[in-house]
């Protein structure tokens, strides 16, 4: 069986007025099928660049990324995931029922799969009531939560959701654990950016820490905040001094990116 | 075929619900109300200034709308970030591209239908006629017209952003539709290479002026001959095809990146 995502040494560089950047420098990371997996680091690390690789949004300078085997470059690669942007951006002149038919309609669903697929997602992400608003009228919440339920719409296998409780309350943000735990439940692989440690804690069954372009430390998160030294290979040595026996995993991550 | 038909239908709702094409219908309709009520120069009471100065104003009001909504699709898609969760579904780059050239089409066909039925409303509201032939040959050569202006705005937003897709459509538009018939007099008078280049010209850009059958609405002259009309659309299916597909050049490879679109 393929892996969900398998990357290697890929390099993503960008033309800047100081000459190019590399948001990536020779990332290689495998997530595995049923799993959920935490893509940390701080704010530039190359986070989204990657899941813009994996979307298909940017091409990479070198390397190679997989999604179930099929590079990320064809179409029929899209054909299994979802995705949740950072930005729940969409369509406000559209109803939350609209959207999530339209979505239905590009996934090639027929129309009564796609009218039974909105209603149960609308109620899964509790927008039933608002469903026949328009979006324009939705708190950013809202938009949140059909951003999240039109990456659902496909049943996708894998689920790659960027800051998704970035826009949430804590009601909200425990709704969404719930669902990411339904999702594994079902077999299901996720594949988040958090800032939300604490969250990724409760709910991750390996992390990944970048910094830089590069992946520091890969590994579970027990083993990871045990042993308190970098789980990938020729990664820098940790520079926030030496392991602490029992540091959260907010510990471990500062020292690691420090 | 169901991801371009989703797409051009998107297009097609965000137009009713945005109301700006109503703004050109009332726009029109006082035009035309105005033309009814005044008689200026004493030409009020003839028909045909009525059908020659409404037809110009529904070619005006239906390019406007072409280049406007034609070159605001794909910007539109990525500054407001909805091109994300679009392309992260099985839709290809091609698909996206002629999804929002079909809709903006449609759109504008659709309006162009709606200007032509008020216009021909009037004109028999003061007691003159369209010849029914010749009004259905105008209107195609019309929806063929707004192929290419279509293609070509959606082929600069490919690259630019919406403003200056827009300008830039307006200016090539009007010099093939003002220019290009006057280039056969300039390559008369040019030597070397510059007479080359004109010819290049002249045969490169759409010759927009094959789609104009207004001196026949206007004048009562007889439908013309159905061969030459389908040759005609099928050049501009010709220069569709050829806009659409130096757009999804461009657009094939092109980055998506957060920080760029805002």
């Amino acid at each position: 069986m393929s892996n969900a995502i398998d990357i290697q040494d890929l390099v993503v560089e960008f033309p800047g007025t100081g000459g190019t950047v590399r948001a990536l420098q020779g990332l290689s990371l495998s997530v595995a099928q049923g799993q959920v997996y935490g893509f940390l680091g701080p704010n530039g690390a190359g986070k989204t660049t990657t899941m813009h690789v994996l979307l298909g949004f940017i091409g990479a300078t070198a390397g190679v990324a997989r999604l179930f085997g099929e590079d990320v470059r064809r179409t029929i690669a899209r054909r299994r995931i979802g995705y949740l942007p950072e930005h729940p951006d969409t369509y406000r002149f559209l109803t939350g029922r609209e959207l999530l038919l339209m979505a239905g309609r590009l996934f090639g669903l027929p129309r009564a799969a796609r009218n039974a697929r909105a209603a149960e997602l609308l109620a899964l992400v509790g927008l039933e009531t608002a469903a026949d608003r328009r979006l324009a009228t939705y708190s950013r919440g809202m938009l949140q939560r059909i951003g999240l339920a039109q990456a659902l719409v496909n049943d996708p296998d894998l689920v790659i959701l960027d800051e998704p409780a970035s826009g949430f309350d804590p009601l909200g943000r425990i709704r969404i654990r719930e669902i990411i735990t339904a999702l594994r439940e079902r077999g299901k692989t996720v594949f988040f950016s958090s800032h939300e440690l604490s969250e990724v804690e409760r709910v991750c069954d390996r992390v990944g820490i970048l910094a830089a372009g590069r992946l520091v430390a890969e590994g579970r998160v027990a083993e990871l905040v045990k042993a308190g030294k970098p789980a990938v290979a020729g990664a820098p040595a940790v520079a926030g001094g030496p392991a602490v026996a029992g540091e959260s995993l907010e510990q471990y991550f500062i020292r690691m990116v420090s | 075929m169901i991801r371009i038909l989703t797409l051009a239908w998107l297009v097609w709702l965000e137009m009713l619900r945005r109301k700006d094409v109503y703004v050109l219908f009332i726009l029109l309709a006082a035009f035309l109300a105005t033309l009814m009520a005044l008689n200026l120069f004493g030409l009020g009471q003839v028909v045909s200034y009525l059908k020659e100065i409404g037809l110009l104003l529904a070619w005006v009001c239906s390019w406007i709308l072409a280049v406007s909504i034609s070159t605001r699709q794909l910007p539109q898609e990525e500054r407001q970030g909805t091109i994300f969760p679009l392309l992260a579904k099985p839709v290809s780059r091609v698909e996206v591209l002629l999804g929002k050239w079909l809709g903006a089409w449609i759109v504008a066909g659709a309006a162009t239908l709606v200007f032509y039925a008020l216009l021909a409303l009037v004109v028999v509201m003061r007691g003159g006629a369209f010849g029914g032939v010749v009004l259905a040959q105008a209107w195609l050569l019309h929806l063929g017209l707004l192929g290419i202006i279509t293609a070509l705005g959606i082929a600069f937003s490919t690259r630019l952003n919406a403003d200056a897709a827009s300008v830039l459509t307006y200016v090539a538009t009007l010099a093939a539709w003002l220019v290009l018939p006057r280039v056969p007099d300039l390559v008369l008078t040019a030597r070397g290479a510059g007479q080359t280049g004109l010819m290049v010209i002249y045969y490169a850009l759409p010759h927009l002026e094959l789609f104009d059958l207004r001196h026949r609405l206007v004048y009562g002259w007889p439908p013309a001959s159905s061969a030459v009309v389908l040759w005609i659309l099928v050049y501009g299916l010709l220069m569709t095809a050829v806009f659409l597909t130096l757009g999804w050049l461009a657009y094939r490879n092109k980055r998506f990146t957060r920080g760029a679109m805002l």
